[in-house]
């Protein structure tokens, strides 16, 4: 089991840094990529994640309309949900991709979040029919 | 229906609406070729059958004529909207383009799985109505079943791949110089099959909002990728929550381009902070 999280520089990763400051007991499989905003996530990305052996990707952003740049991320959850109906077209499942905007500022916030998308992704088949 | 387009194509290049047409020729030894018609005496050898798609070949004589050089192109409902698309995405020049627009019978709608098999500026032929894709057997059957039995058959089915591009080159709107699918960083060079994922799914996300169902990706591909099914589910979302069809409306941009306010799904309704920061541009 791995997971990439994609966490935007000024939400997503500030309460990563915050749950590690604190200590709080995490999953250990995760690995956190900081970007200066959501959007600058391409789906392409994502897609090269799954590709390169990803259980699960998190984009984490800040709330709708909290965006440093405007509406970057209005923008980054219509390209990142069109992604995820390809992603269920092909049965990997959409459930594979999180997209959480504002949910993950804080540190218990964030680990609450980290956990609970373990929990969903321990729960799904395996994706080794893609990667061989 | 033949005489008849004839006709419009003799009419255009005697009036100098247009300085060629392009169409299909029946040539030499009856070989069925596309030609660019210059003047209304060569016309009589102009035909229709059978469905090829021009608007690529368009886009490349307009690029390559000497300026001002207008073209007429004999379209189907697939390439009038293909060409709609390349228009927006600044590819071709409005002003030079004309279309002839022909409608495609019942069973080609049937065979191409099209649903919309008619041009909107129809100056010949009967609109048939079209198939509703996502109920066609073929297609349902790919899409059926849950998570890990769907991803199987999917990984089976693009295995066959032998990664010959002829899906992005066949494509009258995949146009981007460079291509991510040539890019080491993106897609595994020199590996037969392709990676699977990141091939395909990279090359359908590329085209989800501007996919217009021609079903040219498909018809290159020689192994038999159903890639047109790739395509459905994601159109069927755009049409779905932003009412939002590729090719039809030349001056609607594509909704994912757009923020959420200008944008919104249908039966969205924002909340107020969502908007708080647009306050000043609306009044």
């Amino acid at each position: 089991m791995k997971i990439l999280i994609f966490a935007c520089k000024w939400c997503g990763l500030i309460g990563a840094d915050g749950a590690g400051k604190k200590r709080i007991q995490l999953p250990t499989q995760f690995r956190v990529i900081p970007v200066e905003c959501a959007a600058l996530v391409e789906p392409d990305a994502v897609i090269r994640a799954f590709a390169s052996g990803m259980t699960g990707v998190a984009v984490l952003g800040c709330h709708l309309g909290g965006c440093r740049f405007n509406h970057a991320n209005h923008a980054a959850i219509k390209r990142l949900e069109l992604l995820k109906t390809l992603l269920d077209a092909t049965g990997i499942g959409g459930k594979r991709l999180l997209i959480s905007f504002g949910t993950a500022h804080e540190d218990h916030q964030y680990a609450e979040v980290v956990k609970t998308f373990f929990d969903e992704l321990e729960a799904m088949p395996s994706t080794a029919a893609w990667i061989s | 229906m033949l005489e008849k387009i004839k006709n419009i194509a003799r009419t255009i290049l005697s009036e100098k609406q247009a300085d060629g047409v392009l169409g299909l020729i029946k040539g030499q030894w009856d070989i069925i070729q596309p030609h660019i018609f210059e003047s209304p005496v060569e016309v009589d050898a102009l035909v229709i059958e059978p469905k090829w798609l021009l608007a690529k070949m368009a886009m490349t004589v307009l690029r390559s004529s000497r300026e001002g050089y207008r073209l007429a192109v004999v379209v189907r409902g697939c390439d009038e909207r293909a060409l709609t698309e390349l228009v927006k995405r600044n590819q071709i020049e409005k002003e030079r383009l004309v279309t002839l627009g022909i409608a495609c019978t019942a069973e080609q709608a049937q065979a191409c799985i099209c649903d919309r098999p008619y041009p909107q500026k129809l100056d010949c032929g009967e609109a048939v109505a079209g198939v509703d894709t996502l109920s066609v057997e073929s297609v349902k059957e790919l899409l059926a079943g849950d998570g890990p039995e769907r991803m199987e058959k999917w990984a089976n089915i693009l295995k066959r791949c032998i990664k010959c591009y002829g899906c992005r080159n066949s494509c009258p709107i995949c146009v981007c110089v460079p291509c991510k699918l040539e890019d080491q960083v993106w897609v595994e060079t020199g590996v037969i099959p392709a990676e699977v994922l990141s091939y395909h799914l990279i090359r359908a996300l590329h085209l989800s909002d501007t996919c217009v169902a021609c079903g040219a990706c498909q018809e290159a591909c020689p192994v038999n990728i159903p890639l047109m099914a790739l395509q459905m589910s994601m159109r069927e979302m755009l049409r779905e929550t932003y009412g939002y069809e590729a090719g039809l409306d030349p001056d609607r941009k594509s909704p994912i381009l757009y923020d959420l306010c200008k944008e919104p799904a249908a039966g969205q309704a924002l909340p107020d902070w969502v908007n708080s920061l647009r306050k000043d541009d609306e009044s």
